[in-house]
This record gives C-alpha cells, sequence and structure tokens, in this order.
C-alpha cells in the first residue's frame, strides 16, 4: 500500500472546538489536513449514528469536539456527546473495529493551540492504528485524486 | 426625579468604557433602536473580565459566555465603536450634550485590515493584537472575537516601518495616522469607565514589588488560564515550579488604613479568593494546600454562602481569618513566610507558602476622575460617582447615568444589572430612531425553489492572498463546477467585498441559481453576511453553505500546498452534498403584544410599572394582598438616613395616578398560557374571586421575599425580643423606650447562613450597623452590642461599620456551632456568649434584644409562580436567572424577567436600580414589533414519535413536552436549537433545521465518496 | 413496557455469516422507547454488522425498516416487498416480534438481535427496572403496590426471608428488599394489619404453570 494518509472527520461545536479551530487558523498553528471538520451547534447534536456512519463510509477515525466540563452553551450537550462517544467506542471494540478510532476532546474557544494538538496528536494515532479495517482495499481517492 | 423629562433633541447615546458593563448597556440601547457611540480607550473591547480564567459561583469558562456578547456588540448596525478613544472635552446638558473626542493613532486602516496576522508574525515586537497576543504580555488574545478585529500598531517600537508597511497586502497600514479630534452630540452619556486594579506595589510590607512569587488575584487568573502567558500550567514566576502550598491575602489594600490602600470594602475579592483556591484544589486534589487569610468572609450574594461551604466543605479550601501584616522571604527554604495569629492561640505563628497571591481590589483610576471633572459629575470621598438612594444609577448631572465599577466597587451581576438600569434611563432622555423597516420592503420576493431541480452555484473566494496565495483558486472553482448539480462556479476576489457580493447577487438571479456554496472564511464570522446576499438576489436565505478553505484549511496547512488543495476540495465537496438537500426554512417571526404584566407592588415593582408606563407601555400591575408597597412600607430610613416612608408615598402615589398602570389588589394569578411576546395569564380578585384574562408580551416578577421571622430567641414570645425591621420603626415612633434602654444586643444572621436556609440575607449587617447609628443619635450613652459571625458591609458600606465601631458599638464575633444563648430570668433578658479574644463566657444583661433576621424567600408564592409560567427556581426559592453572572435579569425563557429580592435579598437602592434594569431588558423586547426566533429549532415528525420521554428527559431547558394528542412537541419558541434531543431520540423523529441528519450524512458521503 | 438489550456483536455476526442480503427490522414501540431496537437502533447495528463484515473482506447488504409494532400481523405484512430481496431477517423487536415474523414468512430464516428481558418501568433516563413477571393473578392490592412476585428475588409471599438486612436483599446488596418496601408502603397507608394476614401458597397455574395462556375477549374476537 502506498503512504496511508487517514481521513479524520471531526464534528466541532459552533461555541468551542469550531471557533478553536478558527482560532488556530488566525493564529496560523499548523496541523495536518487530514481532519475534516463538520460544524454542529453543539457536540451534544452529535447522534451515535453519525459516528459510526463516518466510520462505515470510510473515515479512519472520528472526533467528536465540545466545549470544556461546566462550558457547554447549552448547559450540558457535550456530557451528553461524551456517552455516545464511549458507547460506540465500545461497540467498535466488540466488531473489532477499535473503539479507539473515535476520540471526544473539550476545549474552549480560546484553545486554538489544543485544537491544533488535537489535530496532530489524532492524526500521529491513526496513522499507528492504520486504515480502517472496514474499508475494502481500493486506495484512498478521496484524499489522493489530484 | 432625573429621567421624568424627555428631551428628544438628539438620539445618540454616548457610551463610555467598552468593559461588560459598557457593552451590556450599548447593546440594550442599540436593542431599543437608540443609536449609540461606544468609547474604549484601550485598543479594543471586553475590559478587565476577558482577563479571567473562570467566573464564580459557576465556574465557567468567561471567554465562552462573554464572546457571544462582544461580537454581538460588534456586529450590531447601532453601535459605533471607538477603540483608542476618550472624551477630550464636554459641554452642554441633559439631551443636548456636545462632546470632543479624541482617538489615538492606531496605524491601521480598519476597514480594509483583515486581521490576517502577518504584519505580527514578521514584527511581533511593534504590533499589539488585542488584547494583547504576546505571552510575554500580562493578557494575550484569549478570544477570536476581539472587536475590532484587527491589530495595532505601536510605531514607537517599529525600526523599520517602510518594511512593515509593504508586509501588509491589504495596504492598512497607515504610518502616518495621527490624533484625531471628533465632535459628536449625544442626549445622554452612560459612564461605564470601570475601576483599576490598586496597585499592591505601594503596600511595600506585602512584598509584591520585591518576591516573584508573591502576584496579584489578577495575575494569578492569568497563570491559571489556558490562554495565559504559562498556557494553564501552575508555576511558580521565580523557579518554574508547581506551588504545592499557597496562601492568598484577603483585603490587600481594600479596609485598610495603610498609605496607599482604601477604606472601603472591593466588595468581589472573597468570592474571586475561593474561586481561585476551588479551581486550583479542583485541578490538583490533595496535592496542593490552598489557605485563604481573610479578616470577614464576604459571600452575600445570591447562592453565594452555599459557594463558600462548597469551598470549605468539599474541596478542603483552609479558611484563616487572620490579617497577616508582612510578607518575609525564609531564607533558609527561599518560601514565603506569613506570621499571623488566631483565636485559638496566644502566640504568633509562622508558616511558609510557596505562593502568596493578594486578592486586590479596586479603586477608582485616575483616568476616571479626570473624565467625571471633564463631565462635571459628583464625586463622592473615596472618588466613586455619586449617586442617590432612590435613583441609583443617575449621577449628579442630569442626562448622565453611571454603572458598574465606578458607582462602587462590584461584581459582575450587579454591574449588568446597573449597565440595563442606565441604558434604560438614558433611552428614556432621547427619541428612538425612525424604524428601519423600509430596507426590508426593497426586498425582492422570494422565489419558490421547491419545484426546481437543484442548480447549485459555487463561488470560491480567494481572499486576497490567504487563501489565492497557497491554493489555485481559479483550479479549484473548475474542480467544483464538475461536482452533481453544480450549474456554475466561479472564483471572485475578496468574496466579502460588496463589489463581490454584487456580482453573486447577479449571478444567482440570471443563473437562476437555488443552492450556493461559498468557498472562503469561517461561517462563523460571515454566514450572516452571504445569507443575506441570498436574501437579497430573491431566494431564500437558508440555501446557501459555506465551506472554510481558509481558517481551517489555508491558514493552518501553509506548509503543505498539495495537502491543503485537496483538504479544499474535500470541503467544497462535503459543502455541495449537504447544500443540494438544504430547503427554504422560514425564521420564526410573529408580532407581539406590548402589554406589561409585573407581578408584585412592592418597590420593586412599583419602580418597573412606573417605568414602563412612562416610556409608554400599557402595564397590569398585579398585587396579592390590599395594598401597594410590600415590605418597604415597614422601612423607615436607609442607612444613608434618607426617609423610605415619604418616598413610598410618592412612589404609591404616581403608581395608582398612571394613566397607563392598572394596578390590581387583592389578585392571584391562576393560569398561564402562550410563548414569548404572546402571553395570556388568568387572574382572580378577592374577595369575589373574580376571574379575568390579560393578555402581555412580557412578565416581570417582582413579588419580594419576606421578613423572615424566625423561631429563635424568644422571638413573638416577648416584647422586647424584637426584628431589625421592629427597631427601625421603634426608633421612629417610640423614641422615649430608645432613650431608657442602657443595653442593647443584637445577634445577627439568625434564621440564615443556617441548615435551614443556607445562603446569607445580605441586609442585616447593613440594617443593624444601621439601627445601632441611630440609637446612639438618641441615645448616646446606650452600651449596644452586635454579635456576629461576619460583618459583610461591602463596598462603601464599610464606612458606616467603621463609624459605628468608632463610636463604641461592641462588635463580638461567634462561631454556628456556639451560637449566643439567650434566658429569661424574671423578665430579663440575659444573653451569654463567647468572647473569642478573652476566649471566655461573657454574660449581658439588656434592655432589648434585637434580632436580625433578614429576609427570606417566600417559598409558596414562588412555588405556585414557577409552577404555573413553567420557569425554574433555585432550591431556596428565588427565583432562578438565566445566567448568574451575565444575564442576572432575564430569566432562562424568553420574555420573563425578574426585579427586586424575589431574585435573592438586597438593598432599596438595588432593589430600585434592578427594577430599572428589568423595565430595560423588558423594553428591548417590546422595541421590536416583532420577534424573530430564526430557523435553527428542533421539529418532530409526529408519524414516526414513540412518546418515549427521551428528549423530554433529555433537553436542558426542558421545552418537549408529550402533548394531548400523545407525542412530543417543542414549541418553536422556546426552542434553543442545540439539538440534543435530536441526537437522542430512539425513533430518529427529531430533525434539527440547518442541521438535519441527511445533511450531515451527505457531508460524509461527500467526504468519503470514493473512499470504499 | 417489555424491555431487551441487543445481543453481543459476536453472536449476531456469526449468525449472519451465511448471508449477503439481510433485512433488518426495528419496531416503533417498547425496544424503542427502551432504546434497544428503535430506527437508531437499527440505524447503529446495520453500520457495525456492515463494517464487522467488510473488515472479512464480505459485504453484507443491509435494508433497514422499523415497523410501527412488530407483534401485530398487520404491520408484518409491510414487509411483504422488502423482505423478498432479502435471504434472512434480524429483528430487533422482543421475542413476540421475531415470532411474528416468523409465523409469516416460513421460508426466511428469522434472528433476533435482543434478548428480550423484562416487563418494567424506567426509573430514569437509560436505567429500567423489572416490575412485573404476568403471572395472571395480580396481588398488588394486597401488598400495597409492590410486587413480591417480580421484585422479591424468592417470589416470596409472607414477609420477608431472614437474607434481609437494612432493607437490602442477601442475593444482591444493589436490590431493595421487596418486603421492606412493601412493609413501608403497608405503614405509611395505615394497612400494616395486611402484614399479619398469612397469604396462602400461590396458585402458579394461572402463570406459566398452565403452559402457554391466552387472551380472548369474546366481543372483540372475531
Amino acid at each position: 500500500m502506498e503512504k496511508f494518509e487517514p481521513v479524520i472527520v471531526a464534528f466541532c461545536c459552533n461555541y468551542c472546538a469550531y471557533t478553536a479551530a478558527d482560532m488556530a487558523g488566525s493564529k496560523r498553528l499548523c496541523y495536518p489536513p487530514n481532519i475534516k471538520i463538520i460544524r454542529v451547534p453543539c457536540s451534544g447534536k452529535v447522534d451515535a449514528i453519525h459516528i459510526i456512519k463516518a466510520l462505515e463510509k470510510g473515515a479512519d477515525g472520528v472526533l467528536v469536539a465540545g466545549c470544556l466540563e461546566g462550558d457547554c452553551h447549552f448547559k450540558n450537550g457535550n456530557i451528553e456527546a461524551s456517552k455516545k462517544v464511549t458507547y460506540i467506542k465500545n461497540l467498535l471494540d466488540e466488531i473489532g473495529i477499535g473503539g479507539e478510532r473515535v476520540e471526544m476532546v473539550l476545549m474552549s474557544a480560546g484553545m486554538g493551540e489544543r485544537f491544533a494538538q488535537t489535530a496532530i496528536d489524532i492524526t500521529k494515532k491513526i496513522r499507528v492504528l492504520g486504515p480502517n479495517p472496514a474499508k475494502s482495499f481500493t486506495p484512498d481517492k478521496a484524499s489522493n485524486d489530484l | 426625579m432625573q429621567g421624568q423629562n424627555t428631551f428628544k433633541n438628539n438620539n445618540t447615546v454616548l457610551v463610555i468604557g467598552g468593559g461588560i458593563g459598557g457593552i451590556r448597556a450599548a447593546m440594550d440601547l442599540a436593542e431599543s433602536k437608540r443609536d449609540v457611540v461606544l468609547i474604549e480607550k484601550s485598543i479594543s473591547s471586553g475590559g478587565l473580565m476577558t482577563q479571567l480564567d473562570r467566573t464564580f459561583p459557576t465556574n465557567n469558562c468567561d471567554l465562552c459566555t462573554l464572546s457571544p456578547n462582544l461580537s454581538e456588540s460588534g456586529r450590531n448596525l447601532h453601535i459605533e465603536l471607538l477603540a483608542m478613544t476618550q472624551v477630550a472635552e464636554c459641554e452642554g446638558e441633559a439631551g443636548n450634550f456636545k462632546i470632543k473626542l479624541i482617538t489615538e493613532p492606531r496605524y491601521i486602516d480598519l476597514e480594509k485590515c483583515t486581521a490576517c496576522g502577518e504584519c505580527y508574525n514578521l514584527f511581533p515586537e511593534c504590533v499589539s493584537f488585542s488584547p494583547g497576543l504576546d505571552h510575554r504580555a500580562p493578557t494575550c488574545m484569549r478570544y477570536p472575537q476581539a472587536i475590532p478585529h484587527a491589530y495595532s500598531i505601536d510605531i514607537n517600537k517599529c525600526s523599520n516601518i517602510d518594511e512593515l508597511v509593504k508586509v501588509c497586502k491589504a495596504g492598512a497600514i497607515l504610518p502616518e495616522d495621527t490624533q484625531k479630534y471628533r465632535e459628536i452630540e449625544a442626549g445622554s452619556i452612560v459612564l461605564a469607565p470601570g475601576a483599576e486594579v490598586i496597585d499592591v506595589d505601594n503596600l511595600d510590607s506585602l512584598g509584591h514589588a520585591f518576591y516573584p512569587d508573591v502576584i496579584t488575584s489578577l495575575e494569578y487568573e492569568r497563570i491559571l488560564s489556558a490562554s495565559g502567558p504559562t498556557q494553564g500550567k501552575l508555576i511558580r514566576p521565580s523557579d518554574g515550579k508547581r506551588p504545592e502550598k499557597i496562601a492568598w491575602i484577603q483585603c490587600a489594600g481594600s479596609r485598610s488604613i495603610q498609605e496607599g490602600a482604601v477604606s472601603y470594602c472591593s466588595n468581589a475579592c472573597c468570592m474571586f479568593a475561593l474561586k481561585e483556591a476551588m479551581v486550583t484544589k479542583e485541578r490538583f486534589q490533595d496535592t496542593i494546600e490552598t489557605s485563604i487569610f481573610y479578616m470577614d468572609m464576604r459571600t452575600f450574594g445570591k447562592d453565594y454562602e452555599s459557594y463558600l461551604n462548597r469551598a470549605k466543605n468539599d474541596y478542603n479550601v483552609r479558611l484563616i481569618r487572620s490579617r497577616p501584616h508582612t510578607v518575609l522571604k525564609d531564607p533558609e527554604t527561599e518560601s514565603l513566610s506569613l506570621m499571623y495569629t488566631q483565636d485559638s492561640s496566644n502566640s504568633n505563628i509562622t508558616e511558609n507558602f510557596d505562593m502568596v497571591v493578594l486578592s486586590a481590589g479596586f479603586k477608582v483610576s485616575d483616568n476616571a476622575r479626570e473624565l467625571a471633572v471633564k463631565l462635571g459629575v459628583d464625586l463622592n470621598e473615596h472618588n466613586f460617582a455619586k449617586t442617590d438612594n432612590f435613583n441609583p444609577v443617575a449621577t449628579s448631572k442630569p442626562g448622565i447615568y453611571v454603572c458598574g465599577t465606578f458607582e462602587s466597587p462590584k461584581d459582575i451581576p450587579e454591574t449588568m444589572v446597573q449597565a440595563s438600569a442606565a441604558a434604560f434611563c438614558a433611552s428614556k432622555d432621547i427619541s428612538i430612531i425612525p424604524d428601519s423597516s423600509e430596507i426590508i420592503e426593497n426586498l425582492p420576493p422570494e422565489r419558490d425553489v421547491s419545484q426546481e431541480p437543484v442548480k447549485i452555484g459555487v463561488f470560491i473566494c480567494d481572499c486576497g492572498l490567504n487563501i489565492g496565495g497557497l491554493i489555485n483558486a481559479n483550479e479549484l472553482a473548475d474542480y467544483a463546477g464538475t461536482l452533481p448539480d453544480v450549474k456554475i462556479s466561479k472564483m471572485i476576489g475578496h468574496g466579502c467585498s460588496s463589489e463581490s457580493m454584487g456580482n453573486i447577487r447577479k449571478i444567482i438571479s440570471e443563473k437562476k441559481l437555488n443552492r450556493v456554496v461559498i468557498g472562503g472564511c469561517s461561517p462563523r464570522t460571515h454566514e450572516i453576511k452571504f445569507q443575506d446576499t441570498l436574501r437579497k438576489a430573491g431566494i431564500n436565505k437558508y440555501l446557501v453553505e459555506m465551506a472554510n478553505i481558509r481558517d481551517q484549511d489555508t491558514w493552518v496547512h501553509f506548509d503543505q500546498p498539495g495537502g491543503a488543495t485537496s483538504k479544499a476540495r474535500d470541503l467544497i465537496r462535503m459543502a455541495v452534498a449537504s447544500v443540494a438537500l438544504s430547503h427554504p426554512l422560514k425564521d420564526k417571526v410573529f408580532s407581539i403584544n406590548k402589554d406589561v404584566l409585573v407581578i408584585g407592588g412592592g418597590v420593586s415593582g412599583m419602580n418597573t410599572a412606573l417605568s414602563m408606563a412612562d416610556t409608554g407601555f400599557k402595564v397590569y400591575l398585579v398585587e396579592r394582598s390590599g395594598e401597594l408597597g410590600g415590605i418597604a412600607n415597614r422601612i423607615r430610613k436607609t442607612i444613608e438616613g434618607k426617609d423610605v416612608q415619604s418616598y413610598m408615598k410618592g412612589l404609591i402615589k404616581k403608581v395608582t395616578k398612571h394613566e397607563r398602570i392598572e394596578v390590581l389588589t387583592n389578585s392571584f394569578i391562576v393560569d398561564h398560557s402562550g410563548k414569548p411576546g404572546l402571553f395570556k395569564t388568568g387572574l382572580q380578585t378577592a374577595p369575589q374571586m373574580f376571574y379575568r384574562q390579560i393578555e402581555h408580551g412580557v412578565t416581570i416578577f417582582a413579588t419580594g421575599a419576606l421578613a423572615h421571622q424566625p423561631e429563635a430567641y424568644h422571638l413573638g414570645r416577648y416584647k422586647n425580643v424584637v426584628t431589625q425591621l421592629d427597631m427601625d420603626a421603634m426608633l421612629e415612633d417610640e423614641t422615649d423606650k430608645i432613650k431608657s434602654f442602657t443595653s442593647i444586643v443584637m445577634i445577627q444572621c439568625v434564621g440564615s447562613r443556617c441548615p435551614e436556609n443556607e445562603n446569607c440575607a445580605r441586609i442585616c449587617c447593613l440594617s443593624a450597623i444601621k439601627n445601632a447609628l441611630r440609637i446612639l443619635e438618641i441615645n448616646p450613652k446606650a452600651q449596644i452590642f452586635i454579635l456576629y459571625r461576619d460583618i459583610r458591609t461591602y463596598g462603601l458600606y464599610e464606612d458606616y461599620y467603621k463609624t459605628a465601631r468608632e463610636k463604641g458599638v461592641i462588635f463580638v464575633r461567634y462561631e454556628a456551632d456556639e451560637p449566643p444563648d439567650v434566658q429569661v430570668i424574671e423578665k430579663e433578658l440575659k444573653v451569654t456568649f463567647n468572647d473569642p479574644i478573652l476566649d471566655r463566657k461573657i454574660s449581658v444583661s439588656t434592655d432589648c434584644l434585637c434580632l436580625s433576621t433578614g429576609l427570606i424567600a417566600d417559598e409558596e408564592s414562588t412555588e405556585d409562580l414557577c409552577r404555573i409560567f413553567r420557569i425554574p427556581k433555585t432550591s431556596d426559592n428565588y427565583f432562578l436567572e438565566d445566567h448568574t453572572k451575565l444575564r442576572p435579569i432575564d430569566l432562562p425563557v424568553p420574555g420573563f424577567f425578574v426585579a427586586g429580592t424575589a431574585h435573592a435579598p438586597k438593598t432599596i437602592k438595588e432593589c430600585i436600580a434592578q427594577a430599572q434594569a428589568a423595565a430595560g431588558r423588558a423594553n428591548c423586547m417590546l422595541s421590536k414589533d416583532t420577534l424573530n426566533l430564526g430557523a435553527g429549532v428542533a421539529s418532530i415528525e409526529k408519524e414516526l414519535c414513540a412518546a418515549c420521554l427521551i428528549c423530554v428527559r433529555s433537553c436542558p431547558f426542558d421545552v418537549p413536552f408529550i402533548n394531548a394528542d400523545g407525542y412530543s412537541e417543542i414549541d418553536p419558541a422556546k426552542c434553543h436549537g442545540c439539538g440534543i434531543c435530536a441526537a437522542v431520540c430512539p425513533a430518529k423523529a427529531i430533525q434539527l433545521k440547518q442541521y438535519e441528519d441527511d445533511q450531515v450524512m451527505a457531508k460524509l458521503t461527500g467526504l468519503l465518496e470514493g473512499v470504499n | 413496557m417489555i424491555t431487551a438489550e441487543r445481543k453481543p456483536m459476536e453472536e449476531l455476526i456469526e449468525c449472519l455469516r451465511p448471508y449477503h442480503r439481510i433485512l433488518l427490522v426495528g419496531c416503533n414501540e417498547c425496544v424503542t422507547v427502551c432504546s434497544a431496537g428503535g430506527r437508531k437502533e437499527v440505524g447503529i447495528l446495520s453500520s457495525a454488522l456492515q463494517m464487522a463484515f467488510m473488515k472479512e473482506g464480505k459485504t453484507l447488504e443491509i435494508r433497514e425498516i422499523t415497523l410501527e409494532r412488530q407483534c401485530d400481523p398487520e404491520y408484518i405484512e409491510e414487509l411483504v416487498t422488502d423482505i423478498s430481496q432479502a435471504e434472512a431477517v434480524m429483528s430487533m423487536a422482543c421475542g413476540c416480534g421475531v415470532q411474528e415474523i416468523a409465523k409469516r414468512f416460513k421460508e426466511k430464516p428469522v434472528f433476533p438481535a435482543v434478548n428480550t428481558s423484562f416487563m418494567g418501568a424506567s426509573e430514569q433516563q437509560g436505567v429500567w427496572a423489572e416490575r412485573c413477571q404476568g403471572c395472571g393473578d395480580c396481588v398488588l392490592g394486597i401488598t400495597g403496590g409492590i410486587c413480591p412476585v417480580a421484585r422479591c428475588s424468592k417470589q416470596l409471599f409472607n414477609g420477608p426471608c431472614g437474607g434481609s438486612t437494612t432493607g437490602k436483599c442477601e442475593i444482591n446488596p444493589d436490590i431493595d428488599c421487596a418486603w421492606q418496601l412493601i412493609w413501608d408502603r403497608m405503614k405509611a397507608l395505615g394497612i400494616e394489619e395486611n402484614y399479619e394476614k398469612n397469604m396462602p401458597p400461590k396458585d402458579w397455574r394461572t402463570s406459566r404453570g398452565g403452559g402457554p395462556r391466552t387472551i380472548i375477549r369474546e366481543d372483540l374476537a372475531k
């Protein structure tokens, strides 16, 4: 196989994580382009189905990013989200895909550094884990069809 | 009284100070359709609060709560924000001020600066980005929403100006920029210049100037802050080690007669020290020891006492009642040593700490003092703006109002209350801007796209070189053109310029596009602009999707153009896939009823009613008893000596005579329905219990609290055992009796700060001292004992505590577990208590035992109202506001507001301020003819609903309910749009508009197509 | 409501191994309410199964459908077209639903995706507890509204056993002793005398003792 470039889907809440990602931008903090963000109003809006469908459709990792504990704009959406992430992690372990492909992180809107670092860390981690085993053996077209 | 006449000469309000108070005032004014000029002397708005790590009592991160406020004020069309600007001169009078403003040079053209940061990257030494991006600076850029969103240049530090100018591709750097003068006219002025932190360097015994590990609370906040100079790592400035033992010293520079200190209490320091200690404990648990040295623990605010108990009991924060006089460096261990005494010991204790935090309070800055002189506003002896008991935010000069720490030292909620009150008073002086509805009328009709096949237009912005510098925007546009349903794809330079927007609009109409994708910057900052473009082009504004190829692509992947290009394609593909499934959404808009329901006819309710009625609204004032006035009818004097009864007489007269106020006494609320702006409330009036329904747009709760009458110390059984309220009357009506007393004992905290009623009643220390001073005036020989736990004469009230001590009132402290004992022996009252200094029991015979029982929530009434109106209350039965810090007047459900002691115990002055503030908040809502609730709300497909209750139980705002038809229903007017219900629904019956599941799935498919 | 829990994935994967096209059927009643087999769980399980097979290099085509109720033949009829495309059916309903599908489509193998557990009530969001065993002879009126059949580990009818300590059951200290609850409730109702009454041995014929049961409402039955 050619050099493996993982595709990582990041569900980011509008109030904190998505803003932190923008913040990483205004600070010009470099991180790998493997991470693609989907904006949600609150991390609590992320459905367990969305996480698992992302993997089923071929993503190699999923990140759910919400506000710091106690800071959720909608009181406890981030807590709800992390419970769902744990549920899906267990299910993935059960079917041998590996729960470690899904991660929940918390950050405040100002934490551009944390967003960039998270992106670096998770990309590194997924690289080590290798391609999503559920993906069929065709090479990753989405990112390399230049 | 000020504010009664409307001058109507000029419709602009000048707000001075861009801190949290100034922002709130400006936003309230703008919302009620007044033009605002908001000036701030530093380079961007935000003030002191943006430097805090987290705020008590919720321990929230401020950034998350504050930034929406800031961006709201920056975006608002009625607000002109002038940073780096101060008042040079002011002439004229209420209704017609002429103010000369002076703006310091920023050397940046705000119109052109895109905050790209290129200048900062290359010349960090001469560029500042608000509030300071530099980690070396005491603050750093904490929030990307800094307003104005632009850099500023320190030209003196710049060695090569020509190079710097060249760096800016937007040509925004203006080396020739100069000080600018400008004259404006304003009808009224709101003063919110804030305060500065007391300079503890002047207090040399505390060592801040020479020991690096002695820091102020604000410096400690910065160290704790994740985006502070240490990136949230708790380390000692001297050696970079993590401290294991930290001491806080309270009243550093406050409540002191030392030179360089102030004599008043700074109000907020006890709480912020507790917060800092708790946050520290939260992070390091038992591996760190936190000790607070204090004189009196002043946790008098709403729920603050339970916060103190949490700190003590759950977090093991050590509280030591002692004021260490000196901080020394232990020569052997290099740590800081404090010497202090304790009640229980008769010698000095020396203890070493790794770090000492000085809880430094507030004082008025020289700058603010000069400002007051320029404006002709009187200051009091502590240099705070002078205000009146019954007109709490009006300064000595008509037309000029004050809020926040320039009025007296205070915490954020009180600042917010005063800000709304000051904005309201200022708005009454001027006229409303004629409605801008003609702009709306010019919009073309919305084209019905439901039957059209999907026709997507993709517009790629190169954002100057921000995007185009790294990836080929033309090629990206070509690529987008190959995607399904894309009819046209174009590169446009600077997509957000009005020229490009015009172009996009033209193309949409010409090509009959019905979906649009913008590849450019962040939807967070620009979605509204592009939505506007779509609407102007005659299609629904929700048919646009933005692909963030700048902030989240080219800006962060500039090291790999290939990767950035490929990611840009991914993001465009996702946006195209998702926008194809978007459909027109309607903002929930409805016209609102402008009548006002005020519940409670006490001093707060009457003030709210009067304020609203004076503004032109019809007010229903409902009072359950037979007469207006509430508890204030029983209060004779304020601590300042003002006559409450003559004020009340005047107030009641004005209210009952007002043509727009309908007073309904003996009336009880029995039912309620409707939604914000369109409420219906039913009430019954005694004695016949006639039923009547009132239609109204807003509801203000001013139901007050009760004078507490606990069963303690023979209260109610023995005539010489009285409450402070009884004493207040006695002092006016029975002076002979007062003269006959030789000894009076007052006991504080009777029925509060105890298991049955955890919180502090706030006003009792003030009433005890007020009454003690009045007793001494009538009977100077009387011996007065005040038995207390902590004296909580917060803020400038400290003066009265000082006077009382000087006049010989004896203050003796008691502990909660050893309360004073009162015996009645042959009709003689004998009080026995422990004197902590002598460490022995003392018995005093007294002629009068006066109990400070304070206020207690009206449990029955709050519970009934909360049930009828479906609003939340606190565990101790006060109304629960939307946000303890930032929204103390608004209840969580729109259209409901709270004023006065129904919110928490407070003084008459504070009640009036909150009443005006509640009127102001209500006025903001009612200044609009319609209410737009946006489109991002959850909706239920009833056929799929299994009525399982999961949404009902999961909603953080208790909006969904199972209706009479047996399925879940969500009132869009109440939905906050978080989508939690949609994510938990096991039947997938709920969709959150704008973020529907098929759109999320389409994004996934769009991204991952070809992977499988 | 009838409560259920999803079976271990391994078991589900094993029974579907011979097939390439299956129909995954959810139910919008009890199993939706207890989050075991509603539309959402169908979606999640479908993804998980497909991934599990893809991992082995095999594709499993899954069609998802959620019926209003799987225990009524009329709703089962809605499967007619979809089922013809599938080699096998996996039902996320309780045992009743699985059997209704098996009865209607005799030629199709049908597999349960959940273990049907008990008749229970939700104690709070996400927590369900057993309340009823359908014994066919309800004694709740005598026992203060707390069932000794479903909630006493030993199904005792005359007071607690010797293993009841501080209100908890000896089988599992997390379980409340049903007889403690019954006693507390009787006291609250002022009917302590009921406790003194000796209850005769229970006639289990109304329960499973008499074999599978049928209810016939003559006025409704056709």
